[in-house]
């Protein structure tokens, strides 16, 4: 899952137990993805980084794409 | 002079306006030009074309050394003058007159060397042109050559930014509803800006600074010079094909107005429109608008800004996380609280209930109780009435159930009697 859909995700589960319109099970279910997912998306974030890369057209019309430092 | 005037003729396209040239004639030339001829021909002091009648030379000729003078004597130059009679004439070159108070000189922009003048004069304009000075033939006339133009306040620059700009608009690429929404979470970010720039090296700097989870993927073209626009063009069309881009910046650092011109083509403004994701362009510094800019989504006012318009630090995004992560624990535990709640009153509506119940079944027993009590014999004895009864309990209420000397029992208050009928008589009669 992407870390854009994971943020949209837990989005979602706050609003929901926001709402306060829940079966207290459905609630404790949310609540146990949405941690998964915090999880999931922190550990992604500790493991960013930036990369840079040229783009190299082929005379074929196909891409490669380069590391730079 | 002659293979000079060959190869000008063989650049300059054909012109309905211009008579074919003529043949190069012998060259013939007047006596301020003796000294230049070549040593190879004869010096002739006795006479020379056109001395006498008999040796007229042709007009042809006479115009063809006047052309070799003045072409000799200027080398290119700037002129200054107000630009009349401006027309584009349909074969693709620009014909008009520079002139001042008292004088006027016929000039022409070739189509070829109209891309170095940023739009064409207008009327009453006050330029400097720069050019070479000519004699056109076969009109007799004067005519400078005008290669490069500008208008004082830069005001064919502004010209020609106003003509793209309403041809764009025109064709709808500076609407506001076209502008799109960055992605928030850029992957791939392409940069369509030179390898050497400071555009690049900035960029750079500020997502490794953010330490943002991003591919920078570099497009290389020129930012300035000649093949600047056609190597924008064609990085940006190469993002397209590539498609793998979720996000391009197109820009440069900050340069010269002449540097930055590029960025006001209409080929690269409409490369920017068609690109297929969204586009921020980052023009040199903060006060340089470009036309670039105006058909971009969004306009950073520096490379700097748009790398960080274009993606979120990694602080920004623990701090979303945080936020998240407290929304979610918060309503959790007042949804719990609330069910906690809930299921008090009900247990309060429950003990409220049964006490109810209670009190109430208490009071119907006593109604009951009443009732049964006011309909009892028993008060009625105690209010002094006695019951008859047979020897089976059973009520004798009748005289018709009394016979003589039968025994039965009364009973009254406080107990049982045993009794006998003495006689029976019509009146009913009981002891």
């Amino acid at each position: 899952m992407k870390f854009e859909a994971r943020l949209a995700r837990l989005e979602a589960i706050a609003q929901q137990l926001e709402s306060g319109e829940l079966e207290l099970s459905r609630a404790l279910a949310l609540f146990e993805e949405g941690v998964e997912q915090l999880r999931a998306a922190a550990d992604e974030l500790a493991k960013a980084e930036t990369r840079v890369q040229q783009l190299a057209e082929r005379a074929s019309g196909t891409f490669d794409v380069i590391e730079r430092e | 002079m002659t293979p000079r005037r060959a190869s000008r003729g063989a650049e300059e396209p054909d012109l309905d306006l211009f008579a074919p040239e003529p043949p190069p004639p012998p060259a013939p030339a007047p006596r301020a030009q003796k000294q230049r001829r070549p040593a190879s021909q004869p010096e002739r002091a006795d006479s020379y074309p056109g001395e006498t009648a008999q040796s007229a030379v042709t007009v042809s000729m006479l115009s063809q050394a006047a052309r070799d003078v003045i072409e000799g004597a200027f080398i290119p130059l700037w002129v200054r003058g107000e630009v009349s009679d401006f027309k584009a004439h349909r074969n693709g070159h620009w014909y008009f007159c520079l002139r001042d108070r008292t004088a006027q000189i016929k000039c022409v922009v070739w189509s070829r060397d109209q891309r170095r003048v940023p739009a064409s004069p207008d009327d009453g304009m006050q330029v400097v042109a720069f050019g070479r000075l000519s004699v056109y033939a076969a009109r007799g006339e004067m005519q400078f050559t005008v290669l490069r133009i500008e208008a004082e306040g830069d005001g064919l620059r502004r010209k020609a930014l106003e003509r793209t700009r309403a041809r764009l608009e025109a064709d709808g690429l500076l609407a506001p509803e076209r502008k799109r929404p960055l992605p928030r979470f850029p992957r791939v970010i392409a940069v369509v800006t030179s390898l050497d720039g400071a555009a690049l090296h900035d960029i750079v700097a500020v997502l490794r600074r953010r330490a943002a989870n991003v591919r920078l993927v570099v497009v290389p073209a020129k930012v300035q010079g000649d093949s600047a626009v056609l190597e924008l063009c064609a990085a940006l069309d190469r993002v397209n094909r590539w498609g793998k881009a979720d996000l391009v910046i197109v820009g440069r650092g900050g340069g010269g107005r002449e540097d930055l011109w590029a960025f006001n083509d209409e080929r690269v403004a409409r490369a920017v429109a068609a690109c297929d994701v969204p586009t921020i362009s980052a023009v040199g510094h903060e006060v340089d608008i470009s036309i670039c800019d105006l058909v971009a989504d969004v306009r950073a006012p520096t490379p700097s800004a748009a790398a960080e318009a274009a993606t979120r630090s990694h602080a920004e995004l623990q701090g979303e996380l945080r936020k998240l992560s407290l929304r979610m624990s918060s309503s959790a535990r007042a949804l719990v609280r609330r069910r906690a709640d809930e299921l008090r009153h009900l247990e309060r509506d429950v003990a409220a209930a049964s006490t109810e119940l209670v009190q109430r079944s208490r009071r119907d027993l006593q109604d009951v109780a009443a009732r049964l009590h006011a309909l009892s014999p028993v008060a009625t004895l105690a209010r002094g009435y006695a019951v008859a009864c047979d020897d089976h309990g059973a009520t004798l209420s009748d005289v018709a159930a009394f016979r003589d000397e039968m025994p039965f029992d009364l009973v009254v208050r406080d107990g049982v009697v045993p009794s006998r009928v003495r006689r029976r008589s019509t009146d009913s009669e009981a002891t």
